[in-house]
């Protein structure tokens, strides 16, 4: 009977294409979706439409060219791009920073991130269906463009982290600028939390949907704050310091269940902290110069091999260089956060409704830029 | 080109110049005509006194001006029905004075009063658009059209509507032709009539039908047809799941929007709008109008659960899972495009309008004047003000709130809503037995 | 039942506090420029389109070792060598440079590497660059042009101004 009653009742599958061009794939993602009704029963992701084959390109430039492919991976958050590949450039070319280029890394970076999460809290309303809350948020962000543009001249690709320190000192009435925003920023967030991370309907729509338990998190080598959603305390600005993190006070914030509110929760947290961050360097910048001495105009590294791995705002952004002697890497390997968050989307879908797809690919926070490089 | 600067000029003084280590302050090249802006648009410095900018007094002196204005032109016009007696005791006379009969004279009558309501829609889908743009933008800190008409985009949608007339009308490959194009029409009819039995204030309604609740809620519910042929017809699938959705969501919103002004017929004790809004005339204490929506408990529960349902109803958000912009792709109306798109908006904005004139007629007095003393203001004005005023609600609504999904939407329908307007039911009746 | 009212009240609460916040702001001035109308004038380290002053070059090709995706070119000039009929010598100028602004990632390397002062090559402050062919990417400065902005029609072969297009800006602030 109930068998009878199951073929009699089977309906079709429909195949949905979510992308290329779909708004809500946060660039070119492609997802196949099988759906029965509203429920997912087979998401599968297709990257591949943004590759510009960053890591071949670096192996015939130079290592000051290289910096300027790294802003075009993750273009939404550029600084910790920048960064890593000057971190891993100067172990290969032994070469330190100076104190006030670390603090100004430091600072870009921070301010990159709130900018990134900014970016990451207004499509995510959108994803969900506020409008509202993305003009606040690139209006903030706008403010943080200003500064980099004030700082480097680039709002968006900045090449302001170079090997051995900084593009240039900051111009003198940018300290200034920045605490203004910083003061006018800090309110904002709890306005966030009333907009949208409190809001009964964000809740409904996020609490208990997409959930990644922390051993699934680890296990799909998650990172950032998808992984810090889950519970798991990783974050290399604390378990690897570099650039001197060890010397600012902030906190990780973590999630419980790792539902899609859990990791943007973190993210909004994260944004505090970040502004915690910022407030210490504001207080404490060194003196001094910001470009190491001896960093060679085209610099030809001693054959070896480095890594190095910053916290960039998508996880655990890390890169790979081995040097030949040569003026250009011999090989570089990028570790992309958004690449390895997206694995999980095809098992973290099925079961789902079509909403959640858009409110789970949102939480993932990918950027399509740095998944295909 | 010819303005350039020679090279030969300008380029030995360049050399000369010793090498600057600070920059002066950078502008740009006045000799290609441009506006020039040198502040930075940070809110820091915006948002420090507003009032201090001379921008932002003309905009508060502009609305109190254009409010002033409408109460005094109101004053001045008086009852519209007045006129509109006048206006048919001429016709009356005109034709019987001619031999005819006065049922021409009523059929005349009825069809300009008709003409007038699909005016009233036609008009409200402008002025809607622009209204629900500027509150938009200006919620968003932005500030909306500007251009079109030189004063405050006022134009803008005229204009776009001229765009959408011109636009080419796309019949995608895989539709269903005759039933693409029939969508809208079923869409867009039920509004009109709908408003038939609409009370714009006082006697000032094209049909004063008894059953007008029912009326206009029967009406509304047609609709829902149109939207999943429209959804079906589209041989799209993001615009099928659109229309089915569509189909559960107005479908079961339809029930506590019914059940919520059951209250609202038990204390009025009819189903005819215009004596709903007059059952709420006179003031208590002397001050307090005798508004349904004042009613403890019982009014302000009615009015919350029809305004909610008659968002839903609207498609909009909280409620716009059929259109949905970021899940969908908006839904059902994806694969239409120039006038036909265009008509669905009207029935949106249409059915806003009804929402929000029902919300005044049946909760905020319909004409009645909110000030006791007040003897001036004739009632369509104020039907008007309250009418504009949940609208703005709407608005508000929308872009504030995110997208509920759509079993949340059914949960909160059946679960929540409808249950609670069960509820209020029986309060209602008690608070009759008790008064 | 109290559970369920607290958390009915909880949400409306919530619900009214976002309203709140969205009547707040609609009453607070806008913040957008009115782009075409009102310009904003970039900070002064703003990396817009590059310049290129052929009077003070010296030809060394440091831009052309600095640029990352190879958008410049250039060609020294030369004279006459007064020792050798036969060959020509190479001057500290340019005969032709090129950018090619379809390449060009607005890195700040080229004016970096520039050794002159005032530097050569530099970046305006003029971020309106529009393109109607991929020939108008590439603006060239050959003797007798004054600044570098035309561009070579191939099937005219001459060099013309982009059609229709707004100038690249001069900059009072030369670095």
């Amino acid at each position: 009977m109930s068998s009878t009653a199951e073929k009699t009742m089977k309906t079709d599958s429909m195949f949905i294409n979510l992308g290329p061009q779909h708004p809500s794939t946060h660039g070119v993602l492609r997802v196949g979706l099988t759906i029965e009704g509203e429920l997912i029963t087979k998401a599968v992701p297709d990257i591949g439409y943004l590759h510009r084959g960053t890591s071949k390109l670096a192996e015939v430039r130079g290592y000051h060219h290289c910096v300027v492919l790294t802003d075009r991976w993750d273009y939404v958050a550029a600084m910790p791009n920048n960064l890593v590949f000057c971190l891993a450039a100067e172990k290969l070319m032994e070469v330190q920073a100076p104190p006030r280029a670390e603090a100004l890394r430091v600072l870009m970076c921070e301010l990159n991130r709130v900018a990134s999460h900014l970016l990451f809290f207004g499509t995510y309303g959108i994803d969900i269906g506020a409008f509202t809350p993305f003009l606040y948020a690139f209006r903030e962000r706008e403010m943080i463009l200003d500064l980099f543009e004030m700082a480097c001249g680039a709002r968006l690709t900045y090449n302001y982290i170079r090997l051995g320190g900084v593009m240039a000192d900051v111009p003198p009435e940018w300290l200034a600028k920045c605490r203004e925003f910083v003061d006018y920023f800090k309110p904002r967030i709890d306005e966030y939390d009333t907009l949208l991370t409190y809001n009964p309907i964000f809740m409904a729509r996020t609490k208990e949907v997409g959930l990644i338990p922390a051993a699934d998190a680890v296990s799909w080598s998650l990172s950032g704050a998808n992984l810090r959603g889950s519970g798991v305390c990783y974050d290399v600005r604390k378990s690897d310091p570099y650039c001197g993190y060890e010397r600012y006070s902030f906190d990780v914030p973590l999630g419980q269940t790792g539902s899609c509110w859990d990791r943007y929760f973190c993210r909004v947290q994260e944004m505090r902290q970040s502004i915690r961050i910022i407030e210490q360097v504001l207080g404490g910048l060194p003196e001094g110069p910001t470009m190491a001495a001896g960093v060679a105009k085209i610099p030809k590294p001693k054959p070896g091999e480095a890594y190095a791995h910053v916290e960039g705002a998508r996880g655990d952004l890390g890169i790979f260089l081995v040097s030949d002697g040569q003026a250009s890497p011999y090989r570089m390997h990028v570790r992309a956060p958004s690449f390895l968050n997206l694995a999980i989307l095809q098992e973290l879908l099925v079961g789902n409704k079509v909403s959640d797809v858009i409110a789970i690919l949102g939480s993932i926070d990918i950027v399509l830029g740095e998944v295909d490089r | 080109m010819s303005e350039e600067p020679k090279p030969d000029a300008k380029a030995p003084a360049a050399k000369a110049a010793p090498a600057k280590k600070t920059f002066p302050p950078a502008k740009f090249n006045e000799k290609a005509g441009r506006l020039l802006k040198t502040t930075r648009y940070w809110p820091t410095e915006l948002w420090a006194n507003p009032w201090n900018k001379p921008s932002y007094r003309r905009g508060a002196l502009l609305l109190g001006g254009i409010i002033l204005g409408l109460l005094a032109t109101g004053a001045a016009v008086g009852e519209l029905a007045v006129w509109g007696d006048r206006l048919y005791a001429w016709l009356l006379a005109f034709i019987s004075a001619r031999g005819g009969s006065p049922v021409l004279a009523q059929g005349i009558w009825a069809v300009f009063k008709g003409l007038l309501v699909l005016h009233v829609i036609l008009l409200n889908g402008l002025w809607a658009v622009w209204w629900e743009r500027k509150i938009s933008a200006h919620i968003q800190s932005r500030v909306g059209p500007v251009y079109a008409g030189g004063f405050h985009g006022w134009a803008q949608t005229i204009c776009d509507g001229i765009k959408l007339l011109l636009k080419e009308d796309i019949t995608p490959a895989a539709s269903d032709a005759w039933v693409h194009a029939l969508a809208p029409a079923i869409v867009v009819v039920p509004v009109v009539a709908a408003f038939a039995p609409v009370s714009f204030g006082r006697q000032l309604a094209a049909a004063n039908l008894d059953v007008g609740v029912l009326y206009v809620f029967a009406m509304a519910g047609i609709s829902v047809i149109g939207i999943v042929m429209a959804g079906w017809a589209s041989g799209n699938k993001y615009s099928l799941l659109g229309g089915l959705r569509a189909c559960a969501q107005l479908v079961s919103y339809e029930l506590p929007r019914g059940f919520s002004i059951v209250p609202v017929l038990m204390f009025a004790g009819s189903l005819n709008i215009s004596a709903i809004a007059a059952a709420q005339a006179g003031y208590k204490w002397g001050f307090l109008p005798r508004w349904f929506i004042f009613y403890p408990v019982v009014g302000q529960l009615a009015f919350l659960i029809f305004l909610i349902a008659s968002i839903a109803e609207t498609n909009r958000t909280p409620f716009d899972i059929p259109e949905a912009e970021s899940e969908l792709v908006s839904g059902f109306h994806t694969e239409y495009s120039g006038m036909k798109w265009s008509i669905f908006f009207l029935s949106e904005y249409g059915y806003v309008l009804l929402a929000s004139f029902l919300l005044a007629a049946f909760f905020l007095g319909g004409g009645a004047s909110p000030f006791a003393f007040d003897h001036l203001i004739p009632s369509w004005i104020w039907m008007l003000g309250k009418a504009m005023l949940m609208m703005f609600l709407f608005l508000w609504a929308r872009w504030t709130f995110p997208r509920l999904r759509a079993d949340q939407l059914m949960d909160f329908n059946w679960k929540f809503l409808l249950p609670w307007s069960f509820a209020n039911i029986a309060l209602a009746g008690v608070w009759l037995l008790l008064s | 039942m109290i559970d369920y009212f607290a958390k009915v009240l909880r949400a409306a609460w919530n619900t009214c506090k976002g309203l709140g916040l969205t009547l707040k702001y609609l009453f607070k001035p806008a913040i957008t420029v009115h782009y075409p109308d009102e310009k904003l004038v970039p900070y002064e380290r703003f990396r817009g389109a590059l310049l290129f002053d052929a009077v003070t070059c010296i030809s060394c090709n440091l831009c052309v070792k600095a640029c990352p995706s190879t958008c410049i070119d250039l060609e020294n000039a030369t004279i006459p060598d007064p020792k050798n009929p036969q060959a020509r010598k190479k001057v500290a100028r340019v005969e032709w440079y090129s950018i090619d602004f379809g390449k060009c990632n607005f890195c700040r390397l080229c004016e970096e590497s520039c050794p002159t002062k005032p530097k050569s090559v530099w970046h305006s402050l003029d971020y309106e660059l529009v393109f109607f062919s991929r020939d108008e990417m590439v603006r060239c400065w050959k003797a007798g042009m004054s600044w570098v902005g035309q561009y070579w029609d191939r099937r005219a072969k001459q060099f013309k101004d982009p059609p229709g297009q707004v100038r690249i800006m001069e900059v009072d602030a030369r670095r």
